[in-house]
């Protein structure tokens, strides 16, 4: 099973030598790309002066268009499954092979969950996951217990529909949307650590607007979408 | 407002929200934008129903006559919109001259290479 991990990454210079160096280090045996999304800082400059396998975007797509991108790199090159990974050092590789194990079982998509089998904490943050993951089982009558986490896997099948579609955002919305459609999805627990370094993109305002953007994406838009499948 | 009038009202604001239901369908409007129109058509459907609503919203503001009201409230809707859109316009005219220059400059970077590596100079 080849297996591709991306790393989108946005102005990660203070971390993206060390979430690399771990995973050339140690887990070899994954290829990966780092997708810099035109940032401004010096992420691709170091990216390059190590030689770390690079796709640079000369402009800032977002995360959905960075992703998308390696996506379709997956794709072209024939990868089997393509894992989402966060270049700031929050997802921790060791857990990549239970969830391929996971995959190999039949699922289309696996989440990296950090509560399968620990309890939610009650802060503010999970409120919000705790909004998506209710507005979520009132589409789809699926449970998913971690929605926002951002370490997720895809089977070949998903690589091209992702790949090929508009609209498919790696993002809770999509998730819900493609539970709807029938895809399977699974949960396997993990433990995710605190970003590194460098200051998150998420502060309290744009939080708020984006648990907005994907309850009303979930609970209205997600239920008008035609599926258009990738053979 | 006569029986016809507000059915017409309640007619074209269904209308518009099955179109725009429909384009979503399709896929020809990213998320974040259909967000907006949904919202949109669903407030023109709510005024058409309840009618009384605008006349509330009047006289909480201290205006004279409901039309007033329809006029300033999506004159002003309408006009941040534009105004949103003129900023995404501009990011998106200036992302597209980037591109442009980046596929240039990385075509004549190409052709430089090919001449330093014995190649015949290419006739422009």
């Amino acid at each position: 099973m080849k297996c591709l991990i991306i790393i989108p990454a946005f102005n990660e210079e203070k971390n993206i030598e060390h979430v690399v160096e771990n995973l050339q280090a140690n887990y070899s045996a994954y290829d990966y790309v780092v997708i810099n999304d035109g940032s401004s800082d010096s992420t691709a400059a170091i990216c390059r002066k190590r030689g770390y396998s690079l796709i640079d975007l000369p402009v800032n797509l977002g995360l959905a268009g960075a992703f998308q991108t390696g996506l379709k790199y997956a794709y072209r090159k024939g990868y089997d499954c393509a894992l989402q990974f966060d270049a700031d050092g929050q997802h921790r590789p060791e857990f990549i092979a239970s969830m391929i194990e996971k995959m190999q079982e039949g699922y289309d998509i696996v989440i990296g969950s950090r509560f399968v089998t620990e309890k939610k904490p009650g802060s503010l943050r999970m409120l919000g996951s705790n909004l998506i993951s209710v507005a979520t089982w009132m589409t789809t009558g699926k449970k998913v217990k971690d929605p926002t986490s951002g370490m997720r896997i895809f089977n070949r099948k998903m690589i091209g529909e992702f790949a090929l579609n508009m609209n498919y955002g790696p993002e809770p919305d999509t998730i819900s949307y493609l539970l709807k459609q029938g895809a399977t999805i699974a949960e396997v627990q993990v433990r995710m650590d605190e970003r590194q370094a460098g200051e998150s993109y998420l502060n309290l305002s744009r939080s708020v607007m984006y648990m907005m953007r994907m309850l009303l994406s979930i609970l209205l838009i997600q239920n008008f979408r035609k599926r258009r499948e990738v053979k | 407002m006569t029986l016809v009038f507000r059915l017409i009202l309640i007619a074209a604001s269904l209308l518009t929200t099955y179109y725009i239901l429909k384009r979503i369908r399709q896929s020809k409007l990213q998320i974040e934008y259909a967000i907006f129109w949904l919202v949109f058509a669903g407030i023109l459907v709510v005024f058409s129903l309840f009618p009384e609503l605008i006349a509330l919203f009047t006289r909480m503001m201290g205006m004279q006559l409901p039309v007033n009201f329809i006029f300033l409230f999506f004159i002003f809707v309408l006009m941040l919109k534009l105004f949103l859109t003129t900023i995404e316009l501009s990011t998106l005219e200036n992302k597209v001259k980037d591109l442009t220059q980046e596929v240039a400059l990385l075509e004549r970077e190409r052709q430089e290479t090919s001449i330093e590596g014995g190649d015949k100079p290419q006739e422009p």
